[in-house]
């Protein structure tokens, strides 16, 4: 297994990063600014290129769009707005959506057709935005009931209807984000078969009401995963539409929280979180489990260097310890601290078979699974 | 006259259809069971005799499989007084395997967040309640961050039994890992 590549950007927090599809492009969000980073030639580092500065508060969410491009960011001070490249000397031109909220914006994803896509917020709705021609304007429709507190994360089913949301109310719903003119009615799913705006296609608490920080689809969206702040992960296979789902299987790690998950294939998802590490679960209708972690895997070798009879010396001076003890100022993970946004590596490729992390530490790492 | 309203006072969340105060909080919650303190009191006695029995583990497991989440305050505090009882009724030596077999019994994950929950409300507490008088005095404030219900010292036997839920702790952790920690604070079910 190739050791996870990383990138110590800066010694700020990354609330939200994202790459762009040619895995050229970098955005990461760093305080009130989102800073632009690209793939330089010589090394396999990212070169600062660009800075979009617009909002006036804490970014919380960053997206990439694959196809066009086009980046949403959105932010503490309730706005999103969309960077459209503009070709000149690679300036961004932005747009303001007009998000009608009282309360900060805390995630945004772009829709799997790229016409459209969320914001959830502080204010218990979840925006829904999408481009109005004849206004030349981003406007959004509310997803409100039944949200009882703070959305905390929104996540689009491969169909661009369905949206997942993870809230503070310890709920993950399913509601439909169907916007008329510009979506093609959807394939009838377990999820539901007509979904008019904001039919809410599945409600599921979690075990403890806890936090749910993260919500995904599956890759086939014939199940909805999420991760909440008492450290479980929980997998719901809906059955039919107004049934009750056909198994719910919750797994209690005894790891910190998950603040990030992903799935990589229909029987395995990441997770990562307040461990700083990335963890594998594996299973399927029957019953899920934690199988280990990636930085396991990797292994971390090399880090041990022969110490000449002097750099002891000197090291127990400076340090009031020998320089062979292990250096107990770091941590053994690859991230220094937690990690906030765990995404899948753009490829060519169907199959997942790189994800990256950023975090609290400033650090973007590209793990090979 | 509205010009003696004081609008720093007026609690505008009551006046706001969509907010917070005007729904009901316990459809966010965990459904539990309501149990009167009757029964928390019949299911002591039950536990007390096994115990007094020699079965100090399959009075743990009775407790914690049946911990009254639905109870009231006076409930609550009765039943944590018996599990704290039980607890201290097992030696050192024994904790760990006992442990280990809850652990790995059906439901045992959810069954040491139990455990946890009691030792933490237990450290909250100050003077567990080590015999049965404590029926007869007004039950500690809930909730283990409430300082003024700390009585460091007070009881002779608070200790002692506070060691007892430390090594508890200790030994819990090394099992369960810290997700147990942060579930007893994210947990709505209290006990």
């Amino acid at each position: 297994m190739a050791p996870p590549e990383v990138h110590h950007l800066f010694h700020a927090p990354i609330a939200d990063h994202s790459f762009s599809s040619d895995r050229e492009t970098l955005a990461v969000a760093r305080e009130n600014i989102v800073e632009i980073w690209s793939k330089s030639n010589d090394a396999k580092g990212f070169r600062h290129l660009d800075e979009l500065r617009g909002h006036d508060k804490t970014v919380t969410g960053v997206d990439i769009a694959p196809r066009s491009g086009r980046i949403v960011t959105c932010s503490q001070d309730r706005n999103a707005y969309v960077w459209e490249p503009t070709g000149e000397n690679g300036a961004w031109k932005p747009t303001l959506v007009l998000l009608r909220i009282n309360r900060a914006a805390t995630c945004v994803r772009w829709s799997p057709s790229e016409t459209k896509f969320a914001v959830g917020s502080g204010a218990r709705t979840i925006a829904v935005c999408y481009f109005e021609e004849e206004n030349d304007w981003w406007v959004s429709k509310h997803l409100k009931k039944p949200l009882r507190s703070t959305v905390t994360s929104v996540a689009w089913h491969p169909n661009g209807v369905l949206l997942a949301a993870g809230s503070t109310d310890g709920h993950a719903r399913v509601f439909s984000a169907f916007i008329k003119g510009s979506d093609a009615r959807p394939e009838p799913s377990a999820w539901g078969e007509r979904l008019p705006f904001n039919t809410v296609c599945g409600e599921y608490l979690n075990p403890t009401a806890g936090w749910v920080h993260d919500v995904a689809f599956s890759p086939s969206g014939n199940a909805l995963a999420f991760c909440a702040h008492d450290s479980s992960v929980t997998v719901v296979y809906p059955s039919a539409p107004e049934q009750p789902p056909r198994a719910v299987v919750s797994v209690a790690a005894h790891l910190l929280p998950f603040t990030s998950l992903l799935w990589s294939s229909e029987t395995e998802l990441l997770a990562a979180g307040y461990d700083c590490g990335v963890y594998r679960f594996a299973g399927d209708e029957s019953g899920w489990r934690l199988t280990g972690g990636l930085e396991a895997e990797a292994g971390r070798g090399g880090e041990r260097k022969e110490e000449s009879a002097l750099n002891m010396f000197r090291s127990m001076d400076l340090k009031g310890r020998g320089a062979g003890s292990a250096d107990d100022t770091k941590l053994s993970t690859v991230h220094q601290n937690t990690i906030n946004s765990l995404r899948v590596f753009p490829s060519s490729q169907e199959a997942v078979s790189q994800v990256t992390t950023a975090g609290v530490d400033g650090r973007v790492v590209v793990w090979t699974l | 006259m509205a010009t003696n309203i004081n609008w720093r006072t007026i609690n505008i969340d009551a006046l706001d259809p969509d907010s917070s105060t005007n729904f009901d909080l316990t459809t966010l919650t965990p459904a539990v069971q309501p149990i009167s303190t009757a029964e928390v009191q019949t299911l002591s006695g039950q536990i007390r005799t096994l115990v007094r029995g020699g079965n100090a583990e399959g009075a743990l497991m009775g407790a914690l499989e049946n911990a009254p989440y639905g109870a009231d305050d006076q409930g609550k505090a009765l039943h944590l007084g018996v599990v704290t009882e039980v607890l201290g009724q097992i030696r050192q030596a024994e904790m760990t395997p006992i442990l280990q077999r809850i652990y790995q019994s059906d439901n045992g994950s959810e069954l040491c967040d139990t455990l946890m929950k009691y030792l933490y409300k237990g450290m909250g507490q100050g003077h567990p309640a080590t015999n049965s008088t404590s029926r007869n005095m007004t039950p500690q404030s809930t909730g283990f961050t409430q300082a003024g219900g700390r009585n460091f010292g007070g009881g002779e036997g608070g200790g002692q039994a506070m060691s007892v839920l430390l090594s508890w702790h200790e030994k819990l952790v090394e099992m369960v890992g810290p997700g147990s920690i942060v579930r007893v604070m994210s947990d709505r079910r209290t006990v």
